[in-house]
C-alpha cells in the first residue's frame, strides 16, 4: 500500500486501522526507561496493558515510573502488573500485541522470545523497540508464524515527548501487517512513522550518533564548551551534541556507534570511532547525567565542563573561547526568521572554529544522502526522523535554506563526498528544493542562539 | 453578483506546537515565516499582494509591541508602501481581519490581498497571560483581580445549559477527547503529542485541577504562539491565478457566505437578553444562520463538516446545538451518536479545534478558515473528511460576544 513515510492518506490509515482491534498490549521489560514509557503510550490507547519484568516489584516499579511520566491515572486504570513466568504465559494468550523492550541484548531478546513463541496467540503482533539490533537476526529460526507477525517499533526517548518513531520490517513480515502498525501508531498513538531498512542502527541513530560522536572526537583538543557552541542550535537543533550524548547516557551512546563501526562499512567510518578518552572515562563509572556528569556537570548552579585530557571539570564560566562574534550575527538572522540569511553568514564567516562547524554540518549533510537507498527508501525518510526523532534541521532542510551551490562548495571544502543528486541540483542552478514535507514548518528547527 | 466572489487561495499555518521564546525569536519571524510560507504553498509572487490585513488581539501586552499591520511591511522589501491595517475583537480578531479583507475584495478595491492571524502568547507566565485574556471580558467588571476568568466565565456557560436542560461533564469530556484524537492526526496541532483519553478528561484529581467551575485543565484550550496567513482573491484574479495553476477557478476554494455578531459584553448581560429562548446565545445562533443564508443553504446538512471555537469544552457544547445538529438542549445526543467524528454524520473539528490544534488568540478564525479551504480540496491529510466540499467555521471573541462564521466550498 504506502512504503515510504507520509505516504498513507486519511482513508487508507483509517481502512487498514479496521483490519484488526488491539485490546491488549503486553509489554516485556516494563521496569526499564522504554518500556515504561512504551508502555505509558500504550495505555492511551489500549484499553489493557500488561507491564511485565523480571518480577512483580520491578513491573509495579515500571508502572509508577510510566504514571509519574505522563501524569495520567488512566495508566493504572487500564494496567496490570507481572513477571516472565505464569504471569507472561497467561497475558500471552489474550495479547494482541507483543512489545519487547528488554535490554539491547541479542541473546537476553531471544531468550525472551523463546516464551513468546510457546505461548503467543498465532495472529498476535509481535514487535521489538531495539535502537539497531537486526530484526531479521532477532526472529531467525522461529516459526513462520513468528516471523510473519515480527517488527521493529524504535520509538525515541522518552515516547511521550518525541513522536519520531521507525517501523522496520524483517523479510518475511506481513506487509499488510506493517501497513495496519503504521496505521495504529500514527492514529492512535500520534506517532511520526518512517519506515527504514533492517539496516545497522536503522536510519535516525544512524545519522544522528554519526554526527554526535564526531563531535564527542571534536571535543578532545577543542573541549565540550567549544563544540557545542560551535555545532549549537544557530546550526538547527534544540539540544547541543554533547549535551544530547549525556542525556541519553555514554553507554548508549557507545552501544550505538559500535554497532555501526562494526557492522556497517561507510565512507564516514573514521568518525564513528568512540573517542578513548570516552571509554577510560566510562570504565571509571561515567555515564553521563545518569551517573551525575558526562561532557557536562552540575555543581550548585555553577555548570562544569570536562577537560578531556586530563578528565578533570572546570566551571564553563571560566573556560576562555575564541572570537566567535559570528554566531550571534548568524543568531539575530535567526531571531527576526531570516534563516537563509542567517546560514549565509554561517557560511562566510572566517576562521578556523567557523570551518570545523561547516565540516561537522557538511559531514551531516554528505552522509544523510548518502544513506538514502541504504536506509530509508529516499532522503524524505532521513529527512523526517531527524526533525520528529531528533528535533534537528533535517538535511534537506539546511540545503533548501543554503542552496545546493553553496551547500556542495561546503562539502567540498570540508574534504568530504559530494552526493550526487547536490552536485546534479547544484549544477542545475540551484532552485531544486529537497525537503518534502510542505505540512512542516522549517523554521523551528533554527534555534536563535 | 459574480463579480464580487471572494476566493481563497490557499495558505500557509506555524506549527502550533512551538515556543516562539524558547526559540528566542521575535513577533516578526513568526509574521514573517507565516506569510513566506503562503506565498510558497500559493506559488503567488510577493508583487502580486495588493493589500495585507493582520488580526490580532493583544501584541501590546504579550510582546510590548503596536502597530501590527506596519510589521507586514518587514517581510519582504515590495511590501514596503503597501496599504495594511491591524483587527482587534479578542479571539475572534483573525475572523474580523478576513471580514474587512473580503469586504475590500466585493467592493473591487484590490485583486488579492493578503490575511495574517497571529498572536504569540507564551512571552508571559500562565497568571499573567490569564489575566491578560481577560481583557476579552469587561476587564473591570468581569476579570480583574480574578485568577484565570475566562475559564469561570465559560464553565458558567456550562451551568447555564446544566440549568436550562442539565449537562453531564461525561459529554463534555468526550468532546475533548475527540478534539485530542483529531490532534494527533494534525501536523501543526499544539497537543499532537499529548497524553489523553476519556478517562483523563473525566478525571477529577490533581492531574486535571479544576480551572474554573466544572472547567478543568482537560476542558481548556491552549496558550498558544501561532501564525496563519491566507490569500483573499477576486474572481477576475482567482480566474487568472486558476489558469496559471492549471486549474479549475470552480476548484479553488469560496467564501459563500459569512455571519457576523456582536453581543452585548457581560455574560450575565448576554445570558439575561436570552431568557425564554430556546438557544442560549442567540446572537451565536443566528451569526451561523445568517452565514447559511448568504450561502444559499438551510441548515448545517448543507456542509460537509465544521471548524468551531472549542475555547473550551462548553462553547463546543453550544455550538453543536446552535449548528442546529440536535434540538436546543440535546447537543449530548450528537456526542453520544458519534455524529462529531471525523467520518461521522456532522464531523466537528477534525483539525482538533482550539483543544487540541490550539489557540494562538488572533490566528484562530484565519486557521480555521484555512482548514475549511484545506478539506473542500482535499489537502487536509491525516484529518481530511472524506469528499467534503462545503465547511463551515464558527469563530467566537469573548464569552460568546463577538461571533463570526464562515462558509468555504467548491463547486
Amino acid at each position: 500500500m504506502s512504503g515510504k513515510d507520509g505516504t498513507m492518506s486519511g482513508a487508507e490509515l483509517r481502512k487498514a486501522l479496521g483490519s484488526r482491534s488491539i485490546d491488549h498490549v503486553v509489554v516485556l521489560g516494563a521496569n526499564g526507561t522504554m518500556g515504561y514509557g512504551s508502555a505509558a503510550l500504550f495505555t492511551q490507547a489500549v484499553p489493557r496493558v500488561t507491564f511485565l519484568a523480571r518480577s512483580r516489584e520491578k513491573a509495579e516499579a515500571g508502572l509508577q515510573d510510566a504514571i509519574k511520566q505522563v501524569r495520567s491515572p488512566t495508566v493504572a486504570s487500564r494496567a496490570d502488573v507481572g513477571d516472565y513466568g505464569e504471569d507472561l504465559e497467561k497475558a500471552l494468550k489474550t495479547a494482541d500485541i507483543v512489545f519487547e523492550a528488554l535490554t539491547e541484548d541479542l541473546e537476553i531478546k531471544r531468550e525472551i522470545f523463546d516464551k513468546v513463541e510457546k505461548s503467543r496467540r498465532e495472529d498476535s503482533i509481535v514487535a521489538t523497540v531495539t535502537s539497531g539490533l537486526s530484526i531479521n537476526q532477532l526472529c531467525e529460526g522461529r516459526s513462520d508464524s513468528f516471523r510473519k507477525h515480527f517488527m521493529g517499533l524504535h520509538f525515541f526517548n522518552p515516547p511521550n515527548v518525541i513522536v519520531g518513531t521507525e517501523l522496520i520490517a524483517g523479510d518475511d513480515t506481513d506487509p499488510e501487517l506493517v501497513d495496519f502498525v503504521e496505521a495504529f501508531s500514527r492514529v492512535r498513538l500520534g506517532r511520526e512513522i518512517v519506515r527504514t531498512s533492517d539496516s545497522p542502527a536503522f536510519a535516525g541513530n544512524r545519522v544522528g550518533f554519526k554526527v554526535l560522536n564526531e563531535a564527542a572526537q571534536l571535543a578532545e583538543q577543542l573541549g565540550p564548551v567549544l563544540v557545542d557552541r560551535l555545532v549549537g542550535p544557530y546550526t538547527g537543533r534544540a539540544l547541543t551534541p554533547l549535551a544530547t550524548i549525556d542525556l541519553v547516557g555514554w553507554d548508549i551512546h557507545r552501544a550505538i556507534v559500535d554497532n555501526v563501526h562494526q557492522n556497517a562499512a561507510d565512507e564516514a567510518h573514521a568518525t564513528l570511532k568512540m573517542p578513548d578518552y570516552m571509554a577510560n572515562m566510562m570504565e571509571a563509572g561515567v555515564l553521563g547525567n545518569k551517573t551525575g556528569g558526562g561532557f557536562f556537570k552540575r555543581d550548585g548552579k555553577t555548570r562544569l565542563a570536562l577537560d578531556p585530557a586530563s578528565g578533570d571539570y572546570a566551571p564553563e564560566a571560566d573556560i576562555k573561547l575564541p572570537d566567535l562574534s559570528y554566531i550571534d550575527d548568524v543568531a539575530k538572522m535567526h531571531s527576526v526568521g531570516r534563516y537563509a540569511e542567517g546560514m549565509a553568514l554561517f557560511l562566510a564567516a572566517e576562521g578556523d572554529e567557523a570551518a570545523i562547524a561547516r565540516k561537522v554540518i557538511a559531514g551531516y549533510i554528505s552522509y544523510a544522502f548518502h544513506r538514502a537507498g541504504e536506509v530509508t527508501e529516499t532522503i524524505t525518510g532521513i529527512d523526517m526522523i531527524m526533525g520528529a526523532g531528533f528535533n534537528w534541521a533535517p538535511p534537506s532542510v539546511l540545503v533548501d535554506t543554503m542552496g545546493a551551490g553553496s551547500a556542495v562548495t561546503m562539502i567540498e571544502q570540508a574534504g568530504l563526498e559530494v552526493p550526487a543528486v547536490l552536485a546534479e541540483a547544484a549544477s542545475g542552478g540551484g532552485k531544486q528544493r529537497f525537503f518534502d514535507h510542505p505540512q512542516v514548518n522549517v523554521g523551528k528547527y533554527f534555534v536563535a542562539s | 453578483m459574480a463579480n464580487s466572489e471572494v476566493y481563497i487561495l490557499g495558505g500557509y499555518q506555524t506549527d502550533f506546537a512551538r515556543n516562539w521564546t524558547k526559540e528566542s525569536k521575535h513577533f516578526s519571524a513568526l509574521m514573517r515565516e507565516s506569510v513566506l510560507g503562503a506565498l510558497e504553498q500559493c506559488d503567488i509572487a510577493p508583487e502580486e499582494v495588493e493589500s495585507a490585513h493582520v488580526g490580532n488581539f493583544a501584541a501590546e501586552l504579550y510582546c510590548m509591541q503596536g502597530h501590527l499591520g506596519a510589521f507586514f511591511t518587514e517581510v519582504h522589501p515590495t511590501f514596503s508602501g503597501l496599504p495594511t491595517s491591524r483587527h482587534e475583537a479578542a479571539c475572534a480578531s483573525g475572523s474580523i481581519a478576513l471580514l474587512a479583507a473580503s469586504a475590500e475584495i466585493e467592493a473591487g478595491r484590490y485583486g488579492l490581498q493578503a490575511v495574517v492571524g497571529i498572536e504569540q502568547m507564551k512571552t508571559v507566565a500562565a497568571d499573567k497571560g490569564g489575566d491578560y485574556l481577560g481583557t476579552a471580558a469587561w476587564y473591570d467588571q468581569e476579570a480583574e483581580g480574578i485568577e484565570f476568568p475566562f475559564p469561570k466565565l465559560f464553565g458558567r456557560l456550562g451551568d447555564e445549559y446544566d440549568e436550562r436542560y442539565g449537562l453531564k461533564d461525561e459529554y463534555l469530556a468526550e468532546i475533548s477527547r475527540l478534539n485530542y484524537d483529531n490532534a494527533k492526526l494534525n501536523p501543526n496541532a499544539q497537543t499532537r503529542t499529548w497524553y489523553m483519553n476519556k478517562e483523563q478528561a473525566l478525571c477529577r484529581t490533581d492531574d486535571n485541577p479544576s480551572i474554573g467551575g466544572r472547567i478543568r485543565i482537560a476542558d481548556a484550550s491552549q496558550v498558544t504562539d501561532g501564525a496563519v496567513c491566507v490569500f483573499l482573491a477576486s474572481r477576475e484574479y482567482a480566474e487568472r491565478y486558476a489558469k496559471g495553476m492549471g486549474k479549475k477557478l470552480s476548484a479553488i476554494p469560496r467564501l459563500k457566505g459569512w455571519g457576523h455578531n456582536t453581543a452585548r459584553l457581560r455574560f450575565d448581560d448576554k445570558v439575561a437578553e436570552s431568557r425564554g429562548d430556546t438557544y442560549v446565545l442567540p446572537h451565536v445562533r443566528s451569526t451561523i444562520t445568517s452565514a447559511w443564508k448568504r450561502a444559499g443553504i438551510e441548515d448545517a446538512n448543507g456542509v460537509d463538516g465544521i471548524e468551531t471555537h472549542d475555547c473550551f469544552t462548553t462553547s463546543e457544547y453550544m455550538a453543536i446545538d446552535h449548528f442546529g445538529l440536535t434540538k436546543p438542549g440535546e447537543s449530548w445526543k450528537a456526542i453520544e451518536e458519534g455524529w462529531l467524528e471525523i467520518d461521522g454524520r456532522h464531523p466537528i473539528n477534525p483539525s482538533g479545534g482550539l483543544i487540541g490544534a490550539g489557540h494562538p488568540v488572533g490566528a484562530t478564525g484565519v486557521r480555521q478558515l484555512l482548514d475549511g479551504c484545506l478539506q473542500v480540496t482535499g489537502e487536509a491529510g491525516g484529518y481530511q473528511v472524506e469528499g467534503a466540499k462545503n465547511f463551515q467555521t464558527l469563530n467566537i471573541g469573548g464569552s460568546g460576544t463577538t461571533s463570526v462564521s464562515f462558509i468555504v466550498g467548491v463547486d
